[in-house]
């Protein structure tokens, strides 16, 4: 082909034994937004890494504007015009937002000295250009998610990117943000700039790309153009079966006293000012309730103080009837609490402990034989859960930082959903897993749901909310403002009730403080 | 898919290797760098490290001495490693190891007990005494949050003023020496080498090792230190209780760096002398170092620097050689682990080698000082 901008030919790439990808061929042509799907461990991730120099191919041919090329490391793709956003950002926290847009290529003055004053205009210019609205002058750490995000795609177009790779960069964003993401991505298209997007949802595959590649097993199994698909095809090409978008499930049939219970809670956030306040809620035995919510108006603070890991400051939180000790984890989970954190990567496990050590922590009592640890146990008791969770590319032994992030997911997930817990928190329980393993964890969810657990998620997406709860509960500003069944729901209600706008105060949310 | 299946669980060989292959990169490039330094300084390198060869280990008589000086360096060792492996940088065995050897000291030869319980006895007190000069700076930083890398640096040469003082004035022996009394006969760890102070010690030693290796990677308890020092996060979420455990690993670290000071006092010296220590408290960080904190590697670090020690005499009395370019040899080694740490931060785009401490102390936990502010 030779209208492609960059096409990878025949990539295969080993892992040790582990076959990761297996003679996969992609053209990315310009001014395109190119989606890539399919499911943990397809081998999205690692194919993008190589593309950006990350990883060396095992073998195959990366050609750039109809030259091979061969990049020792990021640095010489970020030359070539290759730039990518991990679902991890990679920014300096304390730094500002100029600052880190132009970190490892700074324009200088004379004698070396950084020249500050251009670097902010450069990327005021910057971000007008591409409608990307930023205070080239606001600490990066201040910022929420969806604006960080921006700095790095704007770090991106500062090294005159021409590819931009965005790894699952909805992830962890609100329905306003996606969309906000999307208009960037389609004007980037049109400047005649190639647009690679990685994600697990079709909708949004659907709504924004021009061409859909989707892989499988290491390979790309089809490139499609946007029109001729619907999102059943996509599913059952990416999954090799039907899948059920929606959770089928019954009425819910909430019995007996709330097992958690919080009365006036008050938490401070991490710089001291108050992130919940004077804030009640029940969760009931055979009930799945949602938190829905803008990112960073309390939802935090709140499910880490229901977790022990974070201090009240005022208010009464009861698990099972019981008040644990306020700030210890152990007495949280000794009263009924199972708690799937949103942070894998920092608090839900440990990536370079293998997967049956992650799986056997919160069970040591089980795997316990006086002083003594049986590994043996704990060794087979994580390959049952390997098989149960579906776990791709792995055994018991391999580190859990080697899994895709859809499958690190299913470790903890696995972990925290075999515990005998009457209390199950699930912060973004599908964040980053494939479409057919989410059926599975809401078919899961609702089956606890079913023996009469109670179950509290909280998670930006919206839609699975919606699909998923029987009970919707909105935050704003560290307060409930919306108590609705997840029946009577309308999208725009609970979307106004977000924006804080039921609410005396009509102060701007803090996105709308930054942007 | 046959060839998509799940890697098998690593076969022994190539674990082995790549457990052992860095710390033996390291000693290969440092022992070139030193051969360069040898060769500008207008020595034949080959004949230095001959003679470093054969002053340590040829011989029961070399062999001897070599195994004297490895067997402090074995305790000491242990000791960084444990606190290693749960992400604690403890640098003040030397202080722990000094004040165990005055515990021991005093008990040695004032304490009235049966003979048969004077070698437990000072043993114990040894352990007390390096558990309690560690308890300090793990209680402050627990509780106050005072960064222990700090105490434990400042702690080391007040425990060298505090036991001086000690011998030189309140206990000093007769005698011109600063010096506590000697040590009952009952209380000595008997020696059996004729050409040096090797003694019953080493087996102490031993025995450490292959607790510290069971503790490791039989115990509950061992397998909680070890995530403590992966991800203290992630450790405390997951319900063990991170503040407690690391008060426990500088108490069991602190307690075996006593035992360093019980050995030299009752097996090599007979009594407590001031200043007796040429720094094997601070070996001991270089030690673990190379031993990637596992207990059976220590055996084999502290072997090696104990063999290097032990030659550099030799050396110094055949060739003229200072001690010292032994010692500028041990400093390339760690300052090539310690680059190998970075390295391996850097190099991997998912974390997938288990080095030893994260090199941002761990110990903080956000929780946890949340939980002191309040
Ligand atoms: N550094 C690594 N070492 C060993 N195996 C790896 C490594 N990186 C990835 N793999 C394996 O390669 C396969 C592909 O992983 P990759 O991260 O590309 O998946 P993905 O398609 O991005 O999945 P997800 O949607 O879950 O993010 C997986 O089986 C994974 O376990
Ligand atoms: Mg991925």
């Amino acid at each position: 082909m030779t209208d492609a901008l960059v096409s990878l030919r025949g990539i295969v790439k080993h892992f040790g034994e582990l076959v990761a990808i297996h003679d996969a061929t992609l053209d990315i042509k310009p001014g395109e937004v190119h989606a890539l799907v399919g499911e943990n461990g397809a081998g999205k991730s690692t194919l993008m890494n190589i593309l950006y120099g990350l990883l060396p191919p095992t073998s195959g041919a990366v050609v750039l504007r109809g030259k091979p090329v061969s990049f020792g490391g990021p640095a010489e793709a970020i030359a070539a015009g290759i730039g990518m956003v991990h679902q991890h950002f990679k920014l300096a926290p304390s730094f500002t937002v100029a600052e880190n847009i132009i970190l490892g290529a700074e324009p200088a003055l004379s004698g070396g000295r950084l020249d500050l004053r251009t670097a902010e205009r450069d990327t005021g210019d910057l971000s007008q250009r591409f409608g990307l609205d930023l205070d080239p002058r606001a600490i990066v750490s201040t910022l929420p998610v969806g604006l960080r995000q921006r700095v790095e795609i704007l770090k991106a177009l500062y090294r005159q990117a021409e590819i931009l790779i965005l790894d699952e960069p909805t992830a962890v964003l609100t329905p306003q943000e996606t969309a906000e993401l999307f208009i960037t991505m389609r004007s980037l298209a049109k400047s005649g700039r190639s647009v690679v997007f990685i994600t697990h949802k079709l909708r949004e595959v659907l709504a924004v790309s021009d061409r859909i590649s989707v892989m499988r097993q290491g390979r790309i199994v089809s490139t499609l153009d946007n029109s001729e698909v619907t999102a059943d095809q996509i599913a059952s090409l990416m999954v090799g079966r039907t899948v059920l978008l929606r959770v089928a499930k019954t009425e819910a049939k909430p019995r007996g006293g709330p097992t958690l219970e919080i009365s006036n809670l008050s938490v401070s956030g991490d710089r001291g000012t108050p992130a919940v306040e004077d804030l009640s809620l029940t969760v009931r035995p055979g009930e799945i309730v949602g938190l829905a919510g803008v990112q960073g108006n309390g939802q935090d603070e709140l499910v880490e103080s229901i977790a022990g890991i974070r201090r009240s400051t005022a208010g009464r939180i009861a698990i099972c009837g019981t008040v644990p000790t306020v700030g210890d984890p152990v007495a949280s989970r000794r009263a009924g609490l199972a708690y799937v954190p949103a942070d894998r990567a920092h608090v839900g496990l440990s990536l370079q402990s293998s997967i049956w050590e992650n799986m056997a922590v919160g069970h040591l009592s089980a795997f316990r034989k006086g002083p003594f640890l049986a590994a043996a146990a704990a060794r087979r008791r994580c390959r049952e859960l390997i098989k149960r969770f579906d776990i791709r590319g792995a055994g018991e032994m391999t580190p859990a930082g080697a899994l895709s992030g859809g499958n690190q997911q299913k470790v903890q997930l696995a972990r925290e959903l075999t515990r005998d817990a009457r209390l199950i928190i699930a912060e973004q329980p599908s964040q980053g897993v494939d479409i057919g393993a989410i059926e599975s964890i809401h078919r899961l969810l609702v089956a606890m749901r079913d023996e009469g657990r109670a179950v509290f998620v909280i998670s930006a997406d919206l839609d699975e909310l919606m699909s998923l709860c029987d009970r919707l509960l909105v935050i704003y500003r560290g307060r409930i403002v919306g108590d609705i069944a997840a029946a009577d729901a309308d999208v725009e209600e609970i979307g106004r009730l977000m924006g804080g706008s039921n609410t005396d105060d009509q102060a701007p949310t803090r996105q709308e403080a930054h942007a | 898919m046959t060839d998509r299946a799940a890697p098998r669980p690593h076969p022994v060989l190539p674990r082995l290797l790549r457990a052992v292959g860095p710390p033996l990169f390291a000693l290969v490039v440092s022992f070139g760098l030193g051969g360069l330094l040898m060769a500008v300084l207008g020595k034949n390198p080959f004949t230095v490290y001959a003679v470093l060869l054969v002053g340590s280990l040829s011989g029961w008589p070399n062999l001897a001495v070599t195994l004297q000086l490895t067997t402090p360096l074995i305790f000491t060792g242990l000791a960084v490693a444990i606190a290693f492996r749960s992400g604690i940088w403890n640098i003040g065995v030397e202080g722990q190891m000094l004040m165990g050897a005055l515990a021991a000291g005093i008990v040695g030869y004032a304490a009235p007990l049966p003979d048969w319980a004077m070698v437990p006895a000072c043993l114990l007190a040894a352990l007390a005494g390096g558990a309690a000069w560690a308890a300090i700076p793990a209680l402050l930083r627990a509780y106050i949050g005072v960064n222990e890398l700090v105490l434990c640096l400042m702690l080391n040469p007040i425990a060298l003023l505090l036991t001086g003082y000690v011998s030189a004035r309140v206990l000093k022996a007769p005698g011109p020496t600063n010096k506590l009394p000697d040590v009952v006969d009952a209380a000595r760890l008997a020696n059996f080498s004729l050409y040096s102070q090797l003694n019953t010690g080493i087996f102490i030693a031993l025995a450490c090792c292959a607790l510290m290796a069971l503790f490791n990677n039989g115990t509950v308890r061992g397998f909680e230190w070890k995530l403590i020092g992966l991800n203290a996060r992630f450790a405390n979420y997951g319900g063990i209780r991170v503040r407690r455990n690391v008060i426990g690993v500088m108490l069991v670290s602190g307690a075996i760096g006593g035992l360093a000071g019980a050995e030299q006092v009752l097996g090599v010296y007979g009594a407590f002398y001031d200043n007796f220590s040429p720094g094997y408290g601070f070996d001991g960080i270089a030690v673990a170092m190379l031993a990637n904190s596992s207990p059976i590697g220590v055996l084999f670090s502290a072997f090696l620097f104990g063999a290097l020690n032990s030659g550099s005499s030799v050396l110094q009395m055949e060739l003229g050689i200072s001690k010292y370019l032994v010692q500028v040899l041990q400093f390339i080694v760690v300052l090539i682990l310690a680059a190998r740490f970075t390295f391996s931060w850097r190099g991997w785009r998912r974390p997938l080698v288990a080095s030893a401490p994260a090199v941002t102390l761990p110990m903080t936990l956000p929780a946890e000082q949340g939980t002191t502010e309040a």
